[in-house]
């Protein structure tokens, strides 16, 4: 076994970066964030609040983002479980030759930047985009469906930027599965469906966990896409934020929004690993 | 050996820093696009080979050199920027502009008194407006009012902006005022404004996103400024602007030294090149803008387009420090109330 110290000595070097360069600048908001903001003067000195906070949960439209955010991480999280399972197993488990080609394809959507692909969905889901110009050219639809500015449009969006993470996490789980333990419960008359559910399944959990968990974070901390599909009617967390920051200027009350999200996201991700620890009967 | 090397090392560095010291360099904030373009055309290339010092642009909007100035609080990295006057209101209520120093600048007698802002804290450099844009083939009769938006002819072919560009605001404002609210009461305004906004083919937040909608016929009219559709008149589109009978709304994009810059002597010296009648006529023609220098003389086209004579008298000028003042409660009642 390792030493404590020797342990810490290797973690410091990532540790510093992130004290110096992510926890300092963080906690430097935490002041922010109690103060208040006199809009044409600033952030009035000596005076401190707690209504940034207060006003997340009271305030109906505050709430509405908080849920609207969540909902659309775990929609997105599920989405590309559903998706990437099916194809992490068939990289991992399919024919050898498949592994590279297919590996590529599921790499080669990152290789965009993010803004050109986020423009890229605006030029198929507008109104007058491809979409709907081939359903309405084909007379399934006489109205062009709004496909942008809502769920919808953030949901496709988010699902394909996203999927390529999910993937990757998988396929790692998935060969990490040892082939004899399946072997046996075939052997001692388990079908293939109840090897994959008992066996294949939960042994792949801390994949599942782990590429859920980086899904989830991502999305509800995106802000490029949502700006672009979701627009000004169709704001999450992240987008508010930005918005209380950069355009309302109101500091204190991005911070405090900032601090509620950091808060979410931490207290979602520990839940989530116990509920996971306890499905695969690792607690 | 080593004595000779680091002499030769010091003397290096000293001509290097003397290089340095000879081409200064002035950092300018501007508008990102064709803004940045005709800056450069009119305002820098003049402004360099006059005092031979560089000029680097920093580019964003208004509201993003605000939030820089305040971050980096009267150690500001720019030496001047273009910023909205209702920002410029907002930073000099924080403190973070320095006094414009009108002796410095050649040009300052030549600039409409109503240029200066409170203490001299900024300067309006150009005025533009909000006002109606339409597509002449498919608008037949030239649109009169702000209300003409709401005609059921423009059904789901309109936009508006949101509330966080220029022209959603004052559309909302001036919405407002016909409505019978004031700038202390805008819930005539807000009641006016939620049908329109929910019919609306699209709440632009980009000026130049109703480019490709006017470009796609998915738009017939929409709010938006005379100089953005001059420039795109320029490239082909078939635009028209019209000002509506109860008044455009003024838009006065100005100009700021931040407080805390090292090369005031300089930034004044763009500032007068910017308030200049060769680069005040050069920006007008070349972005479809007005001048605040009363020696340039537009032509006939721009006087069409831009805020002139008539047009220029029943504008509205809303008063930047009420702007700075409730645009957060503007903006979060829309947020609540019409965008939702």
């Amino acid at each position: 076994m390792m030493s404590v110290r020797r342990g810490l000595m290797l973690i410091a070097p990532l540790a510093l970066v992130l004290a110096a360069f992510f926890l300092v600048p963080v906690l430097m908001l935490l002041p922010t964030s109690f103060s208040e903001y006199m809009p044409g003067s600033g952030l009035a000195k000596g005076v401190w609040t707690l209504e940034n906070y207060t006003r997340i949960v009271t305030d109906e439209y505050y709430r509405e983002v908080v849920l609207r955010t969540l909902g659309l991480g775990l929609s997105v999280t599920l989405v590309c479980l559903v998706l990437g399972y099916p194809l992490a197993f068939l990289i991992a488990r399919g024919p050898e030759r498949w592994r590279l080609p297919l590996i590529l394809l599921v790499i080669f959507p990152m290789m965009l930047n993010l803004v050109v692909r986020s423009f890229g969905w605006i030029a198929l889901l507008a109104n007058r985009g491809l979409v709907n110009n081939l359903l309405i050219q084909m007379g399934l639809i006489s109205a062009p469906i709004k496909l942008m500015f809502n769920l919808t449009g953030l949901m496709i969006g988010m699902t394909h930027i996203y999927l390529p993470f999910m993937v990757l996490m998988l396929v790692a789980a998935i060969r990490n599965v040892p082939r004899d333990v399946e072997a046996a419960a075939a052997t001692l008359g388990s079908s293939r469906l109840h090897v994959f559910t008992s066996v294949t399944l939960p042994l792949s959990a801390p994949g599942i966990l782990a590429g859920s968990i980086l899904v989830f974070v991502l999305t509800i901390s995106a802000l490029v896409t949502p700006r672009m599909l979701g627009g000004p009617t169709y704001r999450v967390m992240a987008t508010l934020i930005y918005d209380e920051y950069m355009q309302l200027l109101d500091w204190p009350s991005g911070s405090a929004l900032s601090f509620a999200l950091t808060i979410m996201a931490i207290g979602i991700i520990w839940l989530s690993s116990r509920l996971t620890k306890r499905w695969a009967g690792m607690a | 050996m080593s004595h000779c090397l680091r002499y030769t090392t010091a003397a290096l560095l000293t001509a290097g820093l003397s290089v340095i010291a000879q081409a200064e360099e002035l950092v300018v904030g501007a508008f990102g696009g064709s803004f940045a373009d005709n800056v450069k055309a009119c305002h820098v290339a003049a402004f360099e080979k006059a005092t031979g010092a560089t000029v680097s642009l920093k580019l964003g909007n208004s509201s993003q050199f605000a939030a820089a100035l305040r971050a980096t609080g009267g150690k500001s990295d720019m030496d001047i920027a273009y910023i909205d006057n209702s920002l410029a209101a907002q930073t000099h209520g924080e403190n973070l502009n320095e006094r414009i120093d009108r002796t410095k600048l050649k040009n300052a007698g030549d600039i409409i008194p109503t240029a200066w802002g409170e203490d001299d804290s900024y300067v309006v450099a150009m005025v533009s407006a909000t006002a109606l844009v339409y597509n002449p083939k498919l608008v037949k009769t030239p649109p009169t009012s702000w209300l003409d938006i709401a005609d059921p002819a423009y059904a789901g072919k309109y936009a508006i902006g949101d509330i966080s560009g220029t022209a959603g605001l004052h559309y909302f404002l001036a919405l407002n005022k016909l409505e019978g609210g004031t700038l202390e009461n805008v819930d005539p305004g807000i009641e006016a404004i939620k049908p329109i906004a929910k019919g609306a083919a699209v709440l632009y937040t980009q000026a130049d996103q109703l480019i490709s909608l006017f470009e796609r016929e998915e738009i017939a009219i929409a709010p938006w400024y005379p100089d953005r559709a001059g420039v795109a008149m320029d490239k082909g589109l078939s635009l028209a602007v019209a000002y509506p009978k109860e008044g455009a709304v003024g838009i006065l994009p100005a100009v700021i030294i931040p407080k805390g810059t090292t090369k005031s002597e300089l930034a004044h010296k763009f500032l007068d090149q910017i308030l200049s009648a060769e680069g005040q006529a050069c920006f007008s023609e070349r972005a479809y803008i007005g001048s605040v220098n009363t020696k340039v003389q537009l032509s006939d086209r721009l006087k069409e387009i831009v805020p002139y004579g008539e047009t220029l008298d029943k504008a509205w000028f809303v008063d930047p420090k009420v702007i700075a003042k409730n645009s957060p409660t503007w903006t979060r009642r829309w947020q609540r109330e019409v965008a939702r």
